[in-house]
């Protein structure tokens, strides 16, 4: 989340995981109409589906999505029969007799070029970014408006949603997150900072201000606070590979929705609820206003999220048992197998349990990877990117990881 | 009562979290402004709710005052935004934002001069308003003061105030700040026995997006106004209304543009930053109460 986008390379025999590349993506802007500063910072990446031998991605900031070509260069042509080694003209009068270049190897070379910058679709910030399953569109959502562009068309984009209200003064919830169906390029979810998903067909209209489906679960009465609604926003919104599930994770809670059940998730998982009580304090120091990712494994049988002190969470959908996972320098030596974390919370203490108090909140993890195919997983924490893959089965999934750290 | 502490805590660590996010890198984040918002909602209900002993509040009324007054600044110039405030400050005889229960008449500049306090903004021309109408309760000259420190001054002061009669009403001075409170309806038999003071210095503030709008707008709060004060001259030491507020300083705080807001009978017009700048014209507890949380998040937009 700089302006930066590092891109992790190639492994070695060693398993070893080094930069791909690096590159500034987007730079601090200014809207001189309304003296804003805009932040260079990267709120969302998105990779598109690989057709040629260069990987393309989308990246956005608050106002701007760029779409950037990454491509390996391993050869360069030698033998110019006019230019010299460094590219300089020669003289003519030297040239005796003609060569053919020819592509030699040379060192790895990655280049990152913008093939596309889409500007001034977006009145508010950016929160989401997806690309659709025809390869050829993606959405982009801000706060209170959904605009589908097509990849090749920088100038023009449609508004498919648009929940802004004709006065501001009754605004009462925005859009947080959205995703585009895994196969039905017609149909995209966004949820909302109520807790409610809506699911949306482009083919019912232009516009589709107006839902397919709404998701949403009552409110436990018996649970309100102040920070209700603030712990129901949803930060992050997943189709399940199969399409046919919905992850979201608010503030405490993930939840799985099964798209043809509205009235509420088929499963819920606790990720932190002893944070429940100490809400007052998160509120205070902002902690309450995270945004957490989640994400599916490849078979859809395992779902992931992040939490504070550098922990995150596994939960086992057949079983609905989870686990906590540490992604920490100190306690991750390359090749480590990942031990499971406890959180105390009463009763009967072991060796190794984390008190709830001595939690380090600036330790967050936030931003995470699973791999589409393999159990390969890439958490982010603060300045480090850390890499964790299954050695036992690299097909099956489980907690006994091995670990790389970037 | 720890709720009205703890409800009381988090609305000024609320509105300081409001005011950050204006400085902040990037602008005003929409979504987080209004999460916000809700919080201070629900603190304020909790904390109006303790405070008069268990009155409940009407669903009307809190229903009227999340109405709210969110307010793109930047994106759409003024939306008529408070006509709903300003109907009911029309019917001010009868108010109660609903137009039920007579409510305690309150003056809005607290929850303003909390904001604005927040805000650390000055308006000495606003101080000078108000200041005749809210003469026994000091109020902090700072304008530096931090938030919490503004509303802990707050509070102590409206205590004291509180306990005493009813405050000397100033209709002059209700009008020179229009600030359209807005509280909970109560019926003053309910509390006619309790030390609670009808303060019947109304401050009327058309909310500032309502100003921008039109001068029409203007014009029909400078009639509600006179209105206003003369009802509260009528129903001084017993009447309870309800006031109407707006769009509090929080908006006007946000609204940064907004200038001749306030209609007043003598014609001054402070700005409406300056409004809310008046730092030191906290009243009463009340007008922590009248604070629309509305009002503040979207005000930056």
């Amino acid at each position: 989340p700089k302006g930066e986008l590092e891109q992790v390379g190639e492994t070695g025999e060693s398993g070893e995981y080094n930069v791909y590349s690096t590159f500034q993506s987007h730079e601090p802007d200014f809207d001189y109409l309304k003296s804003l500063e805009i932040e260079e910072k990267i709120n969302k990446i998105r990779w598109l589906s690989q057709q040629n031998a260069a990987h393309f991605l989308l990246s956005t900031n608050d106002k701007t999505i760029k779409l950037w070509k990454v491509s390996e260069r391993d050869k360069q042509p030698e033998g110019y029969n006019l230019k010299d080694e460094e590219g300089r003209m020669k003289d003519i009068s030297t040239v005796t007799s003609l060569q053919v270049p020819v592509l030699r190897p040379t060192d790895l070379m990655v280049e990152v070029r913008p093939r596309r910058v889409f500007s001034n679709g977006h009145t508010y910030h950016v929160n989401s970014i997806s690309v659709n399953s025809d390869g050829e569109t993606y959405l982009s959502a801000d706060d209170l408006r959904i605009n589908m562009w097509h990849l090749g068309i920088t100038d023009r984009s449609f508004n498919i949603v648009d929940i802004k209200p004709a006065n501001m003064e009754e605004l009462t919830e925005v859009i947080t997150a959205a995703e585009f169906h895994p196969h039905h390029c017609h149909l995209f979810v966004y949820s909302s900072s109520k807790g409610t998903l809506r699911l949306c067909d482009m083919r019912a209209s232009a516009l589709c201000d107006k839902h397919t489906k709404l998701f949403e679960e009552p409110e436990d009465p018996g649970s309100r606070s102040f920070f209700s609604e603030i712990v129901s926003s949803v930060s992050d919104v997943k189709f399940s590979h199969n399409g046919r599930y919905l992850l979201t994770r608010d503030y405490l809670t993930a939840k799985v929705w099964d798209l043809h059940m509205e009235k509420g998730p088929v499963e819920t998982y606790q990720v932190h609820d002893y944070l429940r009580t100490k809400l007052c304090s998160l509120y205070e120091n902002d902690c309450i206003f995270d945004k957490f990712e989640c994400v599916w494994n490849s078979s859809d049988s395992v779902i992931m999220t992040g939490a504070y002190n550098s922990f995150f969470r596994m939960f086992d959908r057949e079983t609905g048992r989870g686990v906590t996972l540490e992604a920490w320098r100190e306690t991750s030596k390359p090749r480590a197998v990942l031990r499971t974390r406890r959180i105390y919370t009463g009763g009967k203490r072991r060796r190794g349990d984390v008190g709830v108090d001595s939690l380090d909140f600036t330790k967050k993890i936030l931003h995470m990877a699973w791999h589409p195919e393999e159990n390969i997983i890439a958490i982010a924490s603060t300045n480090n990117l850390y890499i964790f893959q299954d050695r036992v089965s690299p097909d099956t999934h489980g907690p006994d990881l091995g670990s790389n750290t970037i | 009562m720890e709720y009205k502490v703890e409800a009381h805590r988090i609305m000024s660590i609320s509105l300081g979290k409001i005011y950050n996010s204006r400085v902040q890198r990037g602008g005003i984040k929409l979504h987080k402004n209004l999460l916000v918002s809700l919080v201070l909602r629900s603190a304020r209900q909790v904390y109006l709710r303790d405070y008069y002993g268990g009155i409940c509040l009407s669903a009307q009324q809190a229903r009227e005052w999340c109405e709210g007054e969110y307010m793109d600044s930047e994106q759409d110039r003024l939306v008529p935004g408070s006509t709903e405030s300003l109907p009911e400050s029309d019917g001010q005889s009868e108010v109660a934002v609903d137009k039920q229960e007579p409510s305690i008449v309150v003056e809005s500049h607290a929850a303003l001069d909390v904001e604005s306090e927040a805000r650390g903004e000055q308006d000495h021309a606003e101080n000078g308003v108000l200041d005749s109408g809210c003469s026994e309760l000091k109020t902090p000259e700072s304008p530096e003061a931090s938030p919490t420190c503004e509303v802990s001054n707050v509070v102590t002061t409206i205590s004291s105030n509180c306990i005493s009669g009813p405050p000397p009403s100033n209709p002059k001075q209700a009008t020179e700040t229009p600030n359209d409170c807005q509280t909970d309806s109560e019926s003053v038999e309910e509390n006619s026995h309790e030390p609670i003071v009808p303060h019947t210095c109304t401050n009327r503030k058309r909310s500032a997006d309502d100003s921008e709008l039109t001068d029409s707008l203007p014009k029909r709060t400078k009639v509600m106004s006179p209105t206003l004060i003369s009802k509260n001259d009528e129903k001084k030491a017993e009447t309870e209304e309800m006031d109407t507020s707006n769009v509090s300083s929080l908006i006007t705080i946000f609204g940064s543009s907004f200038s001749g807001l306030l209609s007043s009978e003598d014609g001054a017009q402070p700005d409406s930053e300056a409004e809310d700048s008046d730092s030191g014209q906290i009243c009463c507890d009340q007008m922590l109460k009248n604070l629309n949380p509305w009002s503040t998040a979207i005000v930056a937009f």
